[in-house]
Parts: C-alpha cells; structure tokens; sequence
C-alpha cells in the first residue's frame, strides 16, 4: 500500500510516496540518496542506521516508512553547516576515531543526541550512550575521546 | 519484507475491524523492535499491520486515583501502552514513586531501541526474559485489555502464559498497565545479568522490593529468564517475611532457584544460570537491606 508522507529532514521539507512495508532507512538511502544511515545489521543491534527522529536517536531500520509522517529527521548530513564540520565531526578527525568509517555517522547521531541532553557527559554516560552503535575497527577508545573533547567545544 | 499494508486507527473500532479482518493476517504494531525482526526471521508474516500508537490513552503516563484495573482507594501510575520504555526511565514521576519499574526499563536493549520500544510491546511479546517483567510482577501491575466485545483487567502474572506467549484473544489490544504505587517507605532494587555490560538480553534478572509495614516487612521478589515465563519466588518471599539474618538470606535465594526451572540456551548454560540465580538473588536481597533503616 502506499502512502504519501511529509517529514523534514536536515531542515528541508520533503513529501515522498512510500510503501507500508519499507522501513526509514530504505527510503533514506534508496529513494532520497541520503547514504550516511547503513544498512548493518537491519536488526536494531548494531547503530549503523542511527539517526535523529524528532531529537531521538533511532533505529531507521526499525521504523516503518509510514510512521514517518511528519517527523523531523536529522542526519549526519546535516551536522556539517556551510561547509564547516559541526564540532563532533572535527574532533573525530582530529581523534583519528574513524577508520572503515561504517560506523561513523551512527556514532555522529549517537553522539549528538547524547551531547544535546547533557552537555558534559561522563566517559560512562558516552558509553552508555554508545552501547547501540557497534564498531569493529577503532576499539571505541578514540571515538570516546572525540566525544569528551567535543563536548567542551559545543 | 513481506509486503503488507500499514494502518493507523484514531479509534478503537477502527483498530479492531482491522484486527479482526476475515482472511487477513493481522497484527498490532508500537515501537516495531520486535516485530520488523520477527518479520524479517520469518517469524511473522502479517498481510496487514495495525499501529496503535494514535489510539487513546496510548501514550498517556500519569497517576490516577481510580481507573479500570485499579483498585479502589489506590493511586496508580496508569502506563499506556505505547509509552517508550526511555519515557519510563526517565520520567523522574517513575523513578521517584515506581523506581523498579525506571531501572527495568532502562536496562532494557540500547539507547536506540529504548526511544521506539513500548512497555505493551515488551508484556506482548512476551519473552520469559522480558526486561520489564520481573519489575511489573513485583509492582503487581494489571494489564487492561481492550478487545471487540468487552475490556478486561488481567494480574500481569496471568497475562504471560508461556514462552512469547500471551493471553490476548484474537483482536484485542493491549490498551494500558495500572501499577498501584508502592508505600513511601518500600525499597527495591533490579539486578541483570548479562553477557554484555548492557544492550544484551538477560540470563537472569532479579526484582526484590521490600515493603515496611509497621512491625512486619512484605517481600516480593520476582525473576526473569529463568523459567517459562517470569515467575514471583513465593517461598523466598514468605523466608524473609519471617525475618532475615545471613542464614535465611542464603536460604531465601537458595529457594529461588528451586522455584523456578531455567534452561540452557544461547546466552547461558544451564548450571551456570542456576547458580546465578541464587547469586543474583542474594544480591539483590542485600541491595534492598542496605537501604532499608536501621532496625534497631
């Protein structure tokens, strides 16, 4: 069945048919280009398909494309504002907290959420924070780090 | 996925003419963390899914003085059923009068699936490992029901009746919990064991409150992944009912692993969770003690 729905997402407005039985994540990447979500393990464990539904982290590829009506979306395309990395993404730079680079804007989404509702949080609230977002690559101690060290600059 | 076709009722005939539609696979959504797995396993395979959360009263959280499901002359935090188990932890009205219920809730999966996962989504699936569950039995929630042809109030303790198996009737629909709130003067405390520090299912979980009554103090105490549903561990409750030193302490968790049948699985072997049980019992039995007054 489809349906049509309206949602923002990274301050602009879209209106876009979608089916019953897609989830978020399926139209965020597949019809609208918008690829930083991954697709991991498309079961809620892994993070990969964070983003902001109405300021929440969520798993995009646990929400059905319908129920996105008129939600506010925020990607890791929309951290950055013209062209200047928003701070977390310079400290992940500068952390050297990406490798594979999968995780990432997960990680970013997490992270921001996280720093929007305590602005300095403890290493284990970051880690709290991050226990959706798994990553095979760094170890989790750089993007750590990056995150207490953005917190000072937000 | 399979396809299917997505509904969202505003009222409760419509979500039940859906519900109940004749040749139709239908079934209710909320926060969809567990039904798009299930989906996606092969587990579900629905022709028509019906989400709830516009309903009324769904994603009401408040206290109530009387309510269907609650007893008269009790207050009672009245939960509706799409109310995201991140709401339940943090609400500071939970954590200050049903803190079990805020540290259950809160120890249940990630950050991201605790903003979509609903309280009526963890009772309906049912698992006996359910992160609610050990807390809802201690609080002695009731699950209101509404179906086509009549409400109804079910103790929580009936409403899990098997492994994922719960007792709704076709088309009836989760609407709410009533939980009756705990005298100011109870203690409790939740303990989970898992194989992660966090985000895992458990191996075992343990709720234990403790509820001063002028001379006398209650016991509830109530276990998780260990058995076919969650279970209250009665006997364990009635040793401590009579007093507690040490000894009674190792005998009340003792007797909690003997009220209760656990499995070996994935996530743990079999004598390895019986002993946890009684570890985790005790722990948490002492947890409580530790922050009930001095006796003098």
């Amino acid at each position: 069945m489809l349906h049509e729905i309206s949602l923002t997402i990274n301050g602009e407005a879209y209106t876009v048919a979608v089916r019953s039985h897609q989830t978020l994540l399926q139209v965020l990447r597949d019809q609208l280009g918008i690829t930083s979500p991954k697709r991991g393990c498309e079961n809620g464990e892994c993070g990969a398909c964070t983003v902001l539904m109405d300021g929440l982290p969520v798993n995009s590829c646990l929400v059905l494309a319908p129920e996105a009506d008129g939600a506010v979306i925020e990607t890791a395309e929309g951290l950055s504002k013209e062209g200047e990395l928003h701070p977390l993404q310079k400290a992940f730079v500068e952390h050297n907290a990406v490798q594979c680079g999968f995780c990432t804007p997960g990680m970013l989404m997490s992270a921001k959420a996280l720093l929007d509702r305590n602005p300095h949080p403890s290493e284990v609230e970051i880690r709290e924070a991050l226990v959706g977002n798994l990553c095979r690559c760094t170890g989790y101690l750089r993007i750590i780090e990056a995150i207490e060290d953005a917190s000072e600059q937000v | 996925m399979q396809p299917f076709n997505y509904y969202r009722p505003k009222s409760f005939e419509e979500a039940f003419q859906w519900l109940t539609k004749s040749d139709h696979i239908a079934v209710p959504v909320a926060g969809a963390t567990d039904l798009i797995p299930q989906m996606r396993d092969g587990v579900l395979g629905p022709d028509i899914v019906v989400d709830i959360k516009a309903l009324p009263g769904m994603r009401e959280l408040r206290v109530v003085d009387s309510a269907p499901c609650c007893l008269d002359g009790t207050q009672c935090l009245s939960v509706g059923a799409a109310v995201r188990m991140n709401e339940l932890a943090r609400s500071e009205l939970v954590k200050s009068g049903w803190s079990l219920l805020a540290m259950a809730a809160a120890s249940m999966g990630n950050e991201q699936v605790r903003n979509r996962a609903t309280i009526g989504g963890n009772i309906c699936t049912a698992s006996p490992a359910a992160d609610s569950a050990p807390a809802l039995y201690a609080l002695d929630a009731m699950v209101l029901i509404k179906g086509p042809s009549m409400d109804r109030c079910v103790p929580i303790a009936a409403f899990f009746t098997g492994p994922k198996r719960n007792a709704l009737q076709p088309g009836e629909i989760v609407a709410g919990l009533c939980i009756p709130r705990p005298p100011e003067e109870a203690v409790s405390h939740f303990e989970k064991l898992s194989r992660r520090k966090a985000g895992d299912l458990s191996i075992v979980s343990v709720a234990v409150m403790a509820l001063p009554l002028g001379n006398a103090t209650a016991w509830r105490i109530a276990l998780g992944a260990v058995g076919p549903t969650p279970i209250r561990a009665l006997e364990s409750e009635g040793i401590l009912s009579q007093g507690w030193d040490d000894e009674s302490i190792d005998r009340a968790a003792a007797s909690a692993y003997g009220c209760c049948c656990p499995i070996g699985d994935i996530r743990s072997g079999l004598e390895y969770r019986q002993a946890m049980v009684v570890n985790l019992t005790r722990r948490a039995i002492r947890a409580v003690l530790a922050q009930l007054p001095a006796t003098a």
